[in-house]
């Protein structure tokens, strides 16, 4: 990073005539725009402290108190510290915990980086696969892709039955119910958000840097590593923390996948605690706790790192669209790596999930089965109760959710990358606490708070949103944080010395040039939304159904058919979805490449 | 209210037919399914009432119970009639049960219905072993508990860790009908046998069977080995003498909005013509004079004479013992 003399060189002009720009401009008009930042900085703490604090309150509370049956709090304790010392005392846990969410982080970084590579600046073919994957496959709800999984690379499974009789074995060659297993697929279900959050920034680098390394002789591949990886840095960082912090306190692929094969993971024992009752959320409390300490620590060396901001700013006031790498005859070979990727992540699952919608009960794939086809598990499933108002209103969680997140973070983004207002470090924690909150006890928090304060939400659509809104704000914020940090503030610079006004500049110079990272936001927590489930439970009414809920009934009383046709539905509604999302932000720049 | 929920007198279905005209709805949080049963059971109720609605939530029976409590909290009556193997008592628990009486309730064993009136019982779900028959023998098939310590099935077996349906209570019933010294031996000889835990639901797990996964799978319900037998599947169902048996109770909250209308509903579920709705929805009637549309699925059917049902209170009291007993021994 330190050794770019030349191109250093070339943005000191500029960078030097931006500073002056802004001399001349804070003259004019210092005390307005320091103004408008003041508010914007107001209303966007006064949201998200709205949003943020109650659930973070109750964590904190779950984790120092017992309750009583009825949910009251009773007693002060430290006992739930006092366990989760204890089964961090044993090493087993702790270290299968590690290794599961660096393995997953890495692997998922490793695999969507590498799509979002080839997809955006490559000339290879098939790189409209890489979207359509990332979209589809997110759009597959979460239980059936590990259920497809499981079904795959099960010891009865096509995958086992094959690599026996190819390499002549009597037992399974791969057992899926071990720590790769659970790191293959964890890291999976991941790659997509790597895919689209990489995608965005791959696109808006800067290419002077690469094409200043190209001059300098460098091969493809150094130019990767010196320039164009170094770039990537807050990006990479950004992805690589929130896949461990979501993959150290998962419990979903740990139970399905590890528990059968005896792995366990620190978030196993605090589940299968959480069955005694009366319910106490204690132990999922402490261990959020001590998380958030974890990240707080991890972001304070985050913003040490990107501190001096500049360095990552690579959209600058030059033309910047990214030239496009010719790979010559290895664009044959990254078409078949996007295409090995794309068979992988979406259509070995889905094909398998398909199978088992087929059939009146689970057979592994054969000729013989295919006389039991039927659509009878499509019938049950489109009988389930109030399914077109669950689906409605699914939607409409998501596109209310996804717009409310985007925009409230693009101010707070903003705000963290632009400005030196004081605390700055607050929000920053505001929003990213919200990840670390166990989704139980955040959406009893919320159940709670809107039972007692008299705002008339509760069994509404309306308290669903604001518990996703909370839930999403994380997701959002790493996408447009990035988005801004490589946006040079000299665009913005100089449309104040032109005299825009500070909406104005938003509106015509931040929101389009940061479009990519805000739609790329926009579509993952809009498909994200659609899978919640942990406080969706606890938050729907009668008269308000949502999907993922009507999905998880079907995971815990119907047959593996039933769930399958259900899922197989949903999948086709959310890539429809999609595909007419990638079609309109098509025309506004996204997808070009 | 009480009066309304305790009333035995003559007139008391017109009492009860006046105020719930008035009432019009009732509200029914519940652990049934949906799909199966719930909205059978409302249909064939709206019929013989079509004057009242009924509205129902659906959830497990933790997060039902947490609903309920955080709304009483927040002194918001919505909920007339809760159910559950476990939910009711956990209400109960927390003072929040309406006793009542109810004309059916006479037909019913002592064990399927509540001394004191604090519940009733829709039906019952008895646990057994799964196999796949293409995979298991007849000649192999685990017959008894002592069976299932065969070498044969080590690492071949899979089981739910669910409290309410899952290892747990398997523990519990063997606790309780081997006695305590006993029952831990057994136990101890099980945990060597390695079988696979999985948070997934007994279903899931009886289809994880049926896929060849594991030949056998530990403490499934067996109207779910028969409905998918039935389907043509390669399973079938063991039972092990004695057989345990949970019991879906229904009960009346506290502060219930809709008293008479939900005493009709009460009175319907438990009755014959209620009970046969859930005969025809594949569930296991709590009725003694109600038999299952399988008959075999309930004891004295040909299959099982003896079950050991787990009482509600038991399963409360004695669950958290039950939970602990299954990390310490077979999580470690």
């Amino acid at each position: 990073m330190a050794k770019q003399p030349s191109t250093q060189a070339y943005d000191f002009s500029l960078k030097a005539a931006g500073d002056r720009a802004l001399r001349n401009a804070a003259a004019l008009g210092t005390a307005f725009h320091f103004d408008v930042v003041t508010c914007v900085m107001i209303a966007v703490l006064l949201v998200t402290g709205y949003l943020v604090l109650p659930p973070l309150y109750s964590v904190v509370q779950t984790s120092l108190f017992t309750t009583r049956l009825t949910g009251e709090i009773d007693q002060f304790t430290l006992q739930y510290y006092r366990n989760l010392l204890s089964e961090l005392r044993v090493l087993g846990p702790l270290l299968n915990t590690l290794y599961f969410s660096v393995g997953a982080s890495l692997l998922a970084t490793l695999l969507g980086g590498a799509v979002a590579w080839i997809v955006t600046r490559t000339d290879a073919p098939l790189r409209g696969l890489g979207y359509f994957t990332a979209f589809a496959s997110f759009g597959t709800p979460f239980i059936l892709y590990t259920i497809g999984w499981l079904l795959l690379l099960g010891k009865a499974g096509p995958i086992n039955s094959w690599l026996k009789a190819w390499l002549d074995q009597s037992g399974p060659v791969i057992d899926v119910y071990s720590l790769p297993g659970m790191i293959f697929i964890e890291s999976l279900l991941w790659s997509p958000f790597v895919f689209l959050m990489l995608a965005a920034a791959f696109r808006s680098m800067d290419p002077s840097l690469e094409e200043a390394s190209a001059v300098c002789g460098a091969r493809i591949w150094q130019t990767m590593r010196r320039v164009s990886l170094r770039l990537m840095l807050p990006a990479f960082f950004s992805v690589v923390l929130l896949i461990f912090i979501r993959s150290f306190e998962s419990f979903e692929i740990p139970a399905l996948v590890g528990l059968p094969g005896d792995i366990r993971v620190l978030t196993t024992s605090i589940y299968l605690d959480a069955q005694k009752l009366p319910p106490q959320y204690g132990n999922a409390g402490a261990f959020s706790v001590l998380l958030m300490f974890i990240v707080a620590a991890t972001l304070y060396v985050y913003f040490r790192i990107t501190r001096e901001g500049d360095r990552f700013h690579t959209v600058t006031g030059k033309a910047y669209r990214p030239a496009v790498i010719h790979l010559g005859r290895w664009r044959y070979i990254a078409a078949s790596g996007l295409f090995l990727y794309s068979l992988v992540l979406l259509l070995l699952p889905f094909l398998i999930i398909l199978w088992a919608s087929l059939l009146p009960f689970y057979i592994q794939p054969s000729f013989e089965a295919l006389d039991k086809f039927t659509l009878k598990n499509y019938i049950t499933a489109l009988h389930f109760p109030k399914i077109t108002d669950s689906i409605k209103n699914s939607i409409l969680l998501g596109l209310g959710s996804a717009s409310a997140v985007m925009v409230l973070t693009l101010f707070a983004s903003w705000l963290l990358v632009r400005t030196k207002i004081r605390g700055r470090w607050l929000l920053d924690l505001l929003t990213t606490l919200p990840l670390l909150f166990p989704g139980i006890v955040m959406g009893l928090a919320i159940l709670r708070f809107y039972l007692f304060v008299p705002i008339p939400v509760y069994g509404t659509l309306w308290i669903l949103w604001i518990a996703f809104v909370t839930r999403y704000i994380p997701y959002g914020i790493r996408y447009t944080h990035s988005g801004l940090l490589q946006l040079h503030k000299e665009l913005e610079e100089a449309s104040y010395v032109s005299g825009a006004s500070w909406s104005r500049s938003m509106r015509r110079i931040v929101l389009p040039l940061i479009t990519p990272s805000f739609l790329g936001g926009w579509i993952f927590i809009f498909l994200l939304s659609a899978k919640e489930l942990s406080m969706s439970v606890l938050l729907v009414s009668p008269q308000t159904p949502v999907v993922s809920v009507a999905i998880f009934e079907l995971w815990e009383n119907a047959q593996v058919g039933e769930l399958a046709a259900f899922g197989v539905i949903w999948s086709a509604i959310l890539v429809s979805v999609a595909i007419v999302y990638y079609l309109i932000t098509r025309r506004y720049g996204v997808q070009q490449s | 209210m009480e009066e309304i929920a305790l009333m035995n007198r003559a007139d008391r279905q017109k009492i009860l037919l006046e105020g719930a005209k008035k009432e019009g709805k009732i509200s029914w949080y519940t652990t049934l399914i949906v799909d199966q049963v719930v909205r059978p059971v409302k249909e064939a109720f709206e019929k013989e009432y079509p004057f009242l609605q009924v509205e129902f939530f659906r959830g497990n029976a933790e997060r039902l119970v947490q609903k309920m409590f955080a709304e009483y909290q927040a002194k918001r009556y919505d909920v007339d009639i809760i159910d559950g193997t476990v939910s009711p008592t956990m209400v109960r628990r927390a003072n929040l049960l309406q006793r009542f009486y109810s004309p059916a309730l006479a037909e019913y064993p002592a064990e399927l219905k509540d001394s004191q009136g604090y519940w009733g019982s829709t039906n019952l779900y008895f646990f057994a072993t799964g196999y796949n028959t293409r995979m298991v023998k007849p000649n192999e098939v685990p017959k008894t508990y002592e069976d299932l310590l065969n070498p044969r099935w080590k690492g071949q077996m899979m089981w739910s860790t669910s409290r309410g349906s899952g290892a747990p209570i398997m523990i519990g019933t063997i606790l309780n009908t081997m006695g305590p010294e006993a029952g831990k031996a057994y136990l101890q000889k099980l945990k060597a046998q390695n079988i696979a835990k999985s948070t997934a639901s007994n279903r899931q797990i009886l289809d994880l069977t049926i896929a060849g996964e594991y030949p056998l799978s530990l403490h499934i319900f067996n109207h779910h080995a028969y409905i998918s037998k039935s389907a043509g599947a390669p399973v079938d169902w063991q039972p092990h003498e004695p057989v345990t048996a949970t019991i879906q109770t229904i009960a009346l909250t506290k502060n219930t909005p809709h008293p008479h209308a939900a005493m009709l509903l009460l009175d319907f579920v438990m009755s014959e013509k209620g009970q046969k709705v859930f005969q025809q929805s594949n569930y296991l009637p709590a009725h003694p004079k109600v038999p299952a549309k399988q008959a075999d699925l309930k004891p004295g059917g040909g299959r099982f004479k003896r079950a050991y049902y787990i009482d509600p209170d038991v399963q409360y009291d004695k669950g958290n013992d039950w939970v602990e007993y299954f990390n310490n021994v077979f999580m470690k």
